[in-house]
């Protein structure tokens, strides 16, 4: 017992390590509630999207030699403009409008950053950041950012369920959809934005899609729902961090740590997604055969 | 545009040329589907699926097109399996496949040497360092799966436009999965040029351009196929003038003739529509 609380504390003893935890753990509520509202509006495909519109921005700061944050954020803001009007085109399918504005502005981040002499080390540190060596200032950015991306989201909270599950209604009430849809855009920018130093812009979406996934098959109201995503979220930051530092540490494997953060949410939302589905075959077996008698 | 040919004297480049126009031709005929049925977002998956696959094989010491194609495929099915049971939203499904693949590659990646090198050229491609093996790799892949896509081409389409009138005349749905993994191997293909982030940028803007000039399905796999040839030469060529990254330029070159294509398409229109009014207006 004892030993197993020092596999799940230890890790956090050296300072970096205890930096690393918090980012990951504001991460975790961040993206565990924007989460919630990606699933409600489906819009795994359009975080994906702006996970790679995002980078540009980063791409351009980096080369001019400006603070990644004030890019990402630019770019943020651009892009959930451009995406929110893309969605609202009528003349080109709109998932191949996305996939458009998706491909043309990442290459643009790319042919900025190839321009570079250290080309290859940079791209990946800013496609899947440096957890191990974020700083108390980034620490402090990714949290204000939170709060102001969490602060929008329960300002707007009954419009933005109303225009989940109303779209018609909401219409109809007078509330102007392009403005909520470039709210949520932006939000889900913002946690993009605020992900770029600890886990970088590809693995983030991880973070907005799977947690709340999960908590989508174990609960359906929404306090649970978010509840449920958050803490998730936060367990799976958590164990990954213990299990990389346990891999690199003790037994010599070399685990990035975002990436093993990822892998163990993948792996909660299988396991979850396992059991649900054997205990509905089992009950939906008991209730056609109680149908049948 | 002397200077510009003299770029094609060496080896290294004509061979990155042709792998280049093979894969954006092919790329362009197979995204007319892509963009009819809606699958960008599946693309995308299946191209961040490719990397744990490829990793993998490295490691085990296999060809990195077997380990693509083996992942690929696994997800596919999947995937196929997960919608035909309608527990869980497909996207959703699709949405967690995407980021959990990406991270078991990074995760793999991140514990041998020389990380940063191998991941930059399988997320963003290395055209320039293509082997004679990856040309004739792709040449074979693209016609099986060109041929694939012809035989089934009456069924696809009924199937795209009509799914329920399709299924009543007793087509099944396996016709999907020959559609889907015919996209997987074409991803897989794709990976040495352009990489796994910008694969999807072939195989779904072309289309997307082919779709502005013409509404029938066989002839846009026909432009698409040109658009995403055209969008290859151009972009190698800017690459290797300006020297930037080529598979990012060769995305970039397939957007920029998306932007021209419509504007000439809107302008056109613009003005036949002012010729078409006053005759009405006769009339």
């Amino acid at each position: 017992m004892l030993s197993a609380i020092r596999f799940l504390t230890e890790p956090f003893t050296p300072q970096y390590m205890q930096r690393a935890m918090l980012i990951t753990l504001v991460l975790a509520l961040l993206a565990g509630v924007v989460g919630v509202l990606v699933q409600l509006r489906e819009l795994s495909f359009m975080s994906d999207a702006l996970t790679h519109t995002v980078f540009p921005g980063v791409a351009i700061a980096f080369a001019a030699g400006q603070s990644l944050f004030v890019g990402a954020l630019l770019a943020g803001a651009v892009s959930s403009v451009l995406l929110t009007f893309a969605t609202r085109s009528k003349r080109i399918d709109q998932d191949s409008f996305v996939a458009l504005l998706l491909a043309g502005l990442f290459s643009i981040g790319v042919v900025v950053i190839s321009r570079h002499h250290t080309y290859s080390a940079d791209l990946t540190a800013l496609l899947f950041g440096r957890l191990l060596a974020v700083d108390t200032r980034e620490v402090i950015e990714t949290a204000a950012v939170a709060l102001v991306a969490l602060g929008v989201v329960v300002a707007m909270r009954k419009e933005l369920l109303l225009r989940a599950f109303d779209e018609i209604g909401a219409e109809a009430m007078g509330y102007s959809l392009l403005r909520i849809d470039l709210a949520v855009n932006l939000v889900v920018a913002l946690v993009v934005v605020a992900a770029v130093r600890a886990v970088g812009t590809a693995l983030v979406v991880a973070f907005l899609i799977t947690p709340a996934a999960t908590a989508r098959l174990l609960c359906s109201t929404l306090t649970r729902l978010v509840v449920t995503s958050v803490a998730i979220g936060a367990i799976g930051a958590w164990l990954g961090l213990v299990i990389s530092y346990d891999a690199s540490i003790h037994q010599g494997w070399r685990l990035a740590p975002g990436a093993t953060i990822v892998v163990v949410l993948t792996a909660i939302f299988a396991t979850v997604a396992m059991y649900q589905g054997v205990r509905t075959r089992a009950l939906g077996h008991r209730a056609t055969r109680s149908a049948t008698t | 545009m002397r200077h510009l040919l003299d770029l094609y004297d060496s080896g290294v480049l004509r061979r990155a040329l042709l792998e280049a126009v093979l894969v954006g031709a092919l790329c362009g005929a197979v995204g007319a589907h892509v963009v009819l049925r809606r699958l960008p977002f599946f693309t995308i998956t299946v191209a961040h699926a490719t990397f744990p696959g490829i990793v993998l094989a490295t490691i085990v010491g296999l060809s990195e097109l077997v380990g693509g194609l083996l992942f690929v495929f696994m997800l596919i099915l999947a995937i196929y399996v997960v919608a035909g049971e309608r527990r869980l939203d497909t996207n959703t499904a699709v949405g967690v496949a995407l980021a959990g693949s990406f991270g078991l590659g990074v995760m793999l990646q991140s514990t041998q040497n020389g990380f940063s090198k191998d991941l930059t050229a399988i997320l963003v491609g290395s055209v320039l360092t293509v082997q004679r093996h990856d040309v004739v790799t792709t040449f074979i892949v693209g016609m099986v799966v060109l041929c694939a896509l012809i035989a089934t081409h009456k069924e696809l389409v009924y199937r795209a436009f009509d799914p329920q009138g399709a299924e009543a005349q007793g087509y099944r749905r396996v016709l999907d999965l020959v559609l889907l993994l015919a996209v997987g191997a074409t991803v897989v293909a794709t990976i040495p040029a352009v990489g796994t982030i910008l694969a999807v940028a072939l195989l779904s803007v072309p289309a997307m351009t082919a779709r502005l000039v013409t509404r029938r399905v066989g002839t846009a796999m026909v432009v698409g196929a040109g658009y995403g040839a055209a969008s290859s030469v151009l972009g190698l060529t800017a690459s290797a003038e300006w020297n930037y990254a080529a598979g990012a330029s060769i995305a970039l070159a397939s957007a920029t003739l998306f932007v021209c294509t419509f504007i000439i398409v809107s302008a056109r229109d613009q003005v036949s529509r002012h010729r078409v009014l006053p005759s009405v207006a006769h009339a």
